[in-house]
């Protein structure tokens, strides 16, 4: 088997054995989600995929950058593009979240910060 | 079992775990994913470790060539450095540090989030060098001219892995500063912060003001590699000690954002398993933040060698840092004296951590005078030092934080005796490991080599080292044991097994999405020991400050 | 002392900085501390020049005329206008906010066109010796970071044509603006440094 196939291989193991790891704790952690109301003055943000979304992008960003070829000036397109995309999405979003998240805050009462 | 009678009511639903877990932005669960990413590395940097001293335990070259050696080294130090102890402490305070304030979550939630989740793509970006010719080989430090010239894109990917995780941690920083400033509960002054929360406070000014340097000594870098850049070429006007500068500048305060947070840990841990409020409360928080500012001006002493420092300001003010860390020793004394001491698991890793630490601390005052520094500089001696100081203390210390801390977590306390036969292996296989070193560095073994001599006297000591590693990996067995056999029967427990001081065990275990229902007052640095001696003294009025400890 | 069921209900504190505020300050420690290092190449490649730094042999010295003297003055009055659209939306005046915002903005994208235009007359790139390198270095992470402060800009001037600010609460116009000087600031030490120290 050559080198790069080896590694694959181990990589794959590698993903599969984390997986059931993290599975193995977070089924015990998470199972049921619990919802209570908070009290009052107490403001707690809605979950959000935006904060992966963003590390992706920035990954592939960081990928481009890394595995530019010689006539490339300053990144590989192929991934970098992608990834500026996805960030700037992720950004963009987030912003307006946040814009909304504040306007609800502040018509609804007068207290704590919006999500960030 | 002492309840504090906060604990508040819930209702309940199912929602597909893995949605939960990747879109949370709940300062605990975040800290929990922290945690749980951070002992994967662990492993992954510890069987690396094993890699190195399999080959290192007899003379010749038996199972590695030496570019692979290198990587193996060079990935170890990395992983553990920047994505296992770093981020374990950090998770450990993303969890712990809100609930000690009385705070619902941190300042800045969803930020809190990207931060973790640029910690597994980078350290998988650092990783992936190994699928694409090779990874990064020039040492944890990656210093220049080697790291400039050296070829394939291992060396890139791990500088990019690091800027992602460098950035991450920095956002990390703000939000922990912004919510020790801004989100601490009504009456809890400054003052009245536990001890961890004030480490972790200096530790993310740390991260904050250092960390950048490195970047942009690592973007430096980068563009030397890629862009034709200059900055470390020697050929066309660069400056190759520059890149040593850069790096320590950041690297020496990174050593203290290291071992800061589990010195907190310890200081938490103390108080409760002696039964005696912490030792100079203020001397303390005044060390802590002295370190934080020294730290700042001590970073030529990994340069002492390179003829281009100034020697007399950076050894008075390398030895000028022993001073508070040595107030600190002397309070943890104080505090375990007379006390009436538990010795249950955390307690058993925090007294670890003291001696050890002690030890870390001790070679490392004598590596700060140039004149032993001059022969001992990359020799075993100093690989000794840093993992006494790393290993002997950060990591005792982020068992201690587990053992501690996953009754909070889980709502389940891990076996005792699994728990003791995993700290005394982890004990006596770490002094193997790393006592022998310091001996080798002063026999003149370098550091960083794949093999040496067989007639340089240096086998015996280095098989013991091996020995000694292997012992450490054995060990971790217990402790894996422990934590699955926790989670499918362990002995449940309730707010407050360990009869705490602090506000975390005033509420459930593991807390409600929004910490905390109710308060109790906070008039002291330990809100949950007045509750629950609320009636002892009847002659306390509301606004009497508690002071146990001498001072508040 | 009060019985646990008395206990005070949660709540954050209302006095001091708002959080965001706070957030962005310490977000701009970082940033200096990135300019640092970023500083401090420059001068240890001064150092060990040994008197011979500079632009390389057969490229003009750096001249303040005709670009980096006017885009200084064109960044420092952005400033200005940034700090007017501030006070207007402290007193409540939202559309002379906006104006003074957008105002900002062009003058900070006609910095970054100048800054470009500049680059093109120099006769030396980063991969020019050393000079070349903490020049391009140092003045385009200080554009990316103008860049950046001008979609912050941009994002007010969106939200501020939606309505979203007002006397009490313009929090982001506050933190966008400190980092606008802050952009400024670093660009008055670099243009000081490459210009004027030498």
């Amino acid at each position: 088997m050559s080198e790069t196939a080896f590694g694959y291989l181990l990589l794959a193991i590698g993903i599969a054995f984390v997986l059931g790891v993290v599975y193995a704790v977070t089924s015990h952690i998470g199972s049921t989600t619990t919802r209570p109301h908070p009290p009052r003055g107490v403001h707690l943000p809605n979950p959000s995929a935006l904060p992966v979304i963003m590390a992706v992008g920035g990954a592939l960003l960081g990928i481009g950058l890394a595995f530019r070829a010689d006539d490339q000036p300053v990144a590989n397109p192929f991934f970098a593009v992608p990834g500026l995309l996805v960030f700037l999405y992720a950004i963009v979003a987030w912003v307006r979240a946040a814009g909304r998240e504040w306007d609800e805050t502040e018509r609804g009462s007068h207290d704590d910060t919006p999500g960030h | 079992m002492a309840t504090t009678a906060l604990s508040p009511t819930t209702e309940s639903y199912r929602r597909s775990w893995v949605l939960e877990w990747l879109t949370t932005v709940d300062h605990k669960k975040i800290g929990v994913l922290y945690i749980v990413n951070s002992f994967l590395f662990f492993f992954a940097a510890g069987i690396l470790a094993l890699v190195v001293r399999s080959e290192l335990a007899v003379p010749g070259l038996q199972f590695l060539d030496e570019r692979t050696f290198n990587q193996a080294f060079t990935m170890h130090g990395t992983i553990m450095i920047f994505l296992f102890v770093v981020p374990v402490l950090s998770g450990f305070a993303n969890y712990i540090v809100p609930l000690q304030l009385g705070a619902p979550d941190m300042a800045f939630p969803r930020i809190n989030a990207l931060s973790f989740w640029f910690l597994p793509v980078g350290g998988l970006l650092i990783f992936s060098g190994y699928l694409f010719g090779g990874a990064a080989a020039e040492g944890w430090t990656g210093y220049a001219p080697l790291s400039n010239y050296s070829s394939g894109v291992g060396t890139d990917l791990w500088l990019i892995g690091l800027l992602l995780v460098g950035v991450a941690s920095i956002l990390g920083a703000v939000n922990l500063i912004a919510t020790i400033f801004k989100m601490r509960a009504p009456g809890m002054t400054l003052f009245r912060m536990p001890i961890l929360v004030w480490t972790v406070l200096v530790t993310a000014t740390l991260i904050l003001l250092a960390t950048p340097v490195l970047a942009a000594g690592m973007i430096a870098l980068f563009i030397d590699r890629n862009y034709g850049g200059s900055f470390f070429d020697p050929n066309a006007g660069g400056n190759p000690v520059l890149w040593q500068h850069l790096f320590w500048f950041f690297g020496h305060p990174e050593v203290y954002i290291v071992i800061l947070p589990a010195m907190g840990v310890v200081s938490e841990i103390l108080p409760v398993f002696t039964r005696r409020p912490l030792f100079g409360y203020r001397a303390f928080v005044f060390a802590t933040i002295a370190i934080g500012f020294l730290s700042f001006s001590v970073w030529a002493h990994h340069m002492f060698t390179t003829g281009q420092v100034f020697l007399p300001f950076f050894t008075f003010m390398t030895v000028l840092i022993a001073v508070p860390t040595g107030v600190k020793m002397f309070n943890w004394m104080a505090t375990l004296w007379r006390g009436s001491i538990t010795f249950a698991t955390p307690m058993l890793f925090a007294l670890g951590f003291l001696s050890m630490f002690l030890i870390g601390g001790i070679s490392g005052v004598m590596l700060a005078a140039p004149p032993i520094d001059f022969h001992l500089q990359d020799t075993y001696f100093v690989v000794a030092h840093l993992h006494y100081v790393f290993f002997g203390g950060s990591v005792f210390g982020v068992f201690a934080a587990t053992y501690y801390w996953f009754p909070k977590m889980t709502g389940r306390r891990l076996n005792e005796r699994l728990g003791k036969v995993h700290f005394w292996l982890h004990f006596i296989g770490f002094n193997l490991a790393f006592f022998p070193m310091h001996m080798l560095g002063i026999q003149g073994m370098p550091r960083r080599v794949s093999d040496y001599a067989p007639d340089a006297g240096w086998t015996l000591w280095n098989l013991a080292s091996t020995a000694g590693a292997f012992m450490i990996a054995v060990s971790v067995l217990p402790f894996l044991v422990n934590v699955a056999a926790t989670f499918i029967n362990g002995e449940k427990v309730g707010d407050d097994p360990w009869e705490g001081n602090t506000l975390e065990w005033a509420t459930s275990s593991p807390p409600p999405p929004h910490n905390f229902d109710k308060l109790p007052p906070i008039r002291s640095e330990r809100p949950v020991f007045d509750l629950r001696h609320r009636h002892d003294a009847e002659h306390l009025a509301a606004d009497v400050t508690v002071s146990e400890g001498g001072h508040s | 002392m009060r019985a646990a069921d008395e206990a005070l209900p949660i709540s954050h504190r209302e006095a001091g900085l708002p959080t965001p505020l706070v957030g962005m300050l310490l977000f701009i420690a970082s940033e200096v501390m990135f300019f640092g290092g970023l500083f401090a190449a420059y001068f240890n490649a001064r150092a060990v020049s040994f008197g011979e730094w500079g632009p390389p042999a057969g490229a003009p010295e750096l001249e303040i005329l005709p670009i980096a003297l006017p885009i200084t003055l064109i960044l420092v009055a952005s400033s200005f206008t940034m700090q007017f659209g501030v006070w207007a939306i402290r007193r409540g005046d939202q559309r002379a906010m906006r104006n003074w915002t957008l105002l900002t903005l062009v003058l900070g994208v006609t910095f970054l066109l100048g800054q470009v235009y500049d680059y093109t007359t120099l006769g030396f790139g980063l991969s020019d010796g050393s000079f070349g390198t903490v020049f391009y270095t140092l003045t385009g992470f200080h554009g990316a970071h103008v860049f950046g402060g001008a979609v912050g800009l941009t994002i007010l001037v969106a939200r501020a044509r939606q309505g979203q600010f007002s006397r009490q609460n313009h929090v982001a116009v506050e933190a966008i603006s400190i980092y606008w000087h802050f952009v400024d600031v670093v660009w008055i030490a670099l243009f000081s440094t490459l210009y004027f120290l030498r």
